[in-house]
C-alpha cells in the first residue's frame, strides 16, 4: 500500500465525521448556515491537500522546487496526528461553546430564583 | 408599540458592581423622573457579586435587586436584567450604568423615543454631543465603533454606550455570549442577525470623578477587540 493512500485512509475518518456532524448540527439548527460553509470548506481543504499530497510532491519534485525525501512512515504518523489533534480541537471548541453558554444561563436562572425568594 | 402609554410597563436594569457610594442617587433620580410619567416603572440592579453594599443600599431605596452568585462581568450582568424583564413580561427595558454616568432624564427620553420610532433597540450616543467628554474617550469610543464595523459590519457612533432601550421584540430575541464589556458591540451584531430595527438618540454623559475612575480605559479596549475577534472566529469554527 502507497504511503500516500495510507495517510489518505488514516485520516478520512475523521474527516468524514467532521463533516457528518457539521451537517447533523445544521440540519438539527444547532449551528448557523456561515458555520456549515466555514467547516465544509476547511475540512474540504484538509481532505483535497492530503488527496493530492503525492501529485502535488512529484510536481514540485520534478520542478526542482522540491528537494525533500517523499512521505516516511513517521511523517505519516505525524500527520495523522496533526488531523486529530485538529478534529479534537474542533469538538472541543463546540463543547467549550455550549457548556459555556449552558453555565451562563444556569447563572442568570438560579440569580432570578433566588433573588425572588429573599 | 400597539399598547397607549399609560399601559406601558418599563423595567430599567442597571447592572451594578462596588457602586455603594453611589447607586443610592442613581435610584433615587430614576424613581424621581419617572414618578410623573405614565409608565409602570420597575427599576431592577444586577448586583454583579459586589464586595460592598451594593445590593442592600439598593433594596433600601425600593430597587429589585438580583444578586449574582459569581461575578460575570457587565455583559452577564445586564443579560440577567434583561432576561428578568422578558420574564416578567415587561413592555420596554432600559439599561444605565450605575456610576451616575447617565442621567434618568437620558433614560426617559429613550423610552419615549422608542416608542415614537418603532425602534427595537436604541442606543443612547455620546457621540452625538460629545460636550463633556475627554479627547482620550473620544478616541476610545471611535476606535472601537470602527473595529465593530470592520469585525461586524455594524455602524454605530457610540458602539460602547450603556444606556440602551429594548422593545419588547428585542427582549425576547437578543442574545449574547460575551459577558464582559465586548457584549456592547456583541449585541449590536446579534440585533443585526435577528433583523432588529437599531437605532440612536443623543445623549450627555456625566463625568465625575468617580464615573471616570470606573469607566472603561482605552487599554482595556485591547482585550474587547481581542475577545470580539474571538468570538467572530468562533462564530465561524465552532
Amino acid at each position: 500500500m502507497s504511503r500516500y493512500l495510507l495517510l489518505l485512509t488514516l485520516t478520512l475518518p475523521f474527516i468524514l465525521m467532521s463533516v457528518l456532524s457539521a451537517i447533523t448540527k445544521y440540519k438539527l439548527g444547532h449551528s448557523t448556515k456561515n458555520r456549515l460553509v466555514t467547516q465544509l470548506i476547511l475540512w474540504s481543504l484538509v481532505f483535497i491537500g492530503l488527496a493530492s499530497a503525492e501529485s502535488i510532491y512529484n510536481w514540485l519534485f520534478q520542478n526542482n522546487l522540491t528537494q525533500t525525501e517523499p512521505l516516511s512512515l513517521f511523517d505519516v504518523i505525524q500527520i495523522t496526528a496533526i488531523v486529530i489533534v485538529f478534529y479534537i480541537a474542533n469538538r472541543s471548541l463546540s463543547k467549550i461553546e455550549v457548556l459555556e453558554k449552558r453555565v451562563q444561563d444556569l447563572h442568570q436562572e438560579l440569580s432570578i430564583r433566588l433573588s425572588a425568594k429573599k | 408599540m400597539d399598547k397607549r402609554n399609560e399601559h406601558l410597563r418599563v423595567c430599567v436594569v442597571i447592572p451594578a458592581y462596588n457602586e455603594s457610594s453611589i447607586i443610592g442617587d442613581v435610584i433615587a433620580k430614576i424613581v424621581k423622573v419617572f414618578k410623573n410619567t405614565p409608565y409602570s416603572t420597575e427599576i431592577v440592579v444586577v448586583n454583579d457579586a459586589s464586595k460592598d453594599r451594593t445590593g442592600d443600599i439598593a433594596r433600601k431605596h425600593g430597587a429589585t435587586v438580583i444578586d449574582h452568585v459569581l461575578n460575570s462581568g457587565a455583559g452577564g450582568a445586564t443579560a440577567t436584567g434583561l432576561s428578568y424583564a422578558e420574564q416578567k413580561r415587561f413592555d420596554i427595558a432600559a439599561t444605565m450604568d450605575a456610576d451616575g454616568q447617565h442621567s434618568a432624564e437620558s433614560v426617559l427620553r429613550g423610552v419615549i423615543e422608542i416608542i415614537k420610532r418603532d425602534d427595537d433597540l436604541l442606543i443612547g450616543s455620546r457621540m452625538i454631543d460629545k460636550k463633556g467628554m475627554s479627547k482620550t474617550k473620544i478616541i476610545g469610543n471611535r476606535g472601537l465603533s470602527f473595529i465593530t464595523y470592520v469585525i461586524f459590519g455594524i455602524s454605530s457612533t457610540d458602539s460602547q454606550s450603556g444606556l440602551r432601550i429594548f422593545s419588547h421584540r428585542a427582549l425576547q430575541e437578543l442574545r449574547w455570549k460575551t459577558s464582559g464589556y465586548e457584549f456592547c458591540s456583541e449585541m449590536l451584531w446579534r440585533a443585526k442577525q435577528q433583523n432588529l430595527k437599531i437605532g440612536e438618540f443623543p445623549i450627555e454623559a456625566i463625568y465625575t470623578e468617580y464615573s471616570k475612575s470606573k469607566g472603561q480605559n482605552n487599554w482595556n479596549g485591547i482585550n474587547i477587540v481581542k475577545s470580539l475577534l474571538r468570538r467572530r472566529i468562533a462564530e465561524l469554527l465552532g
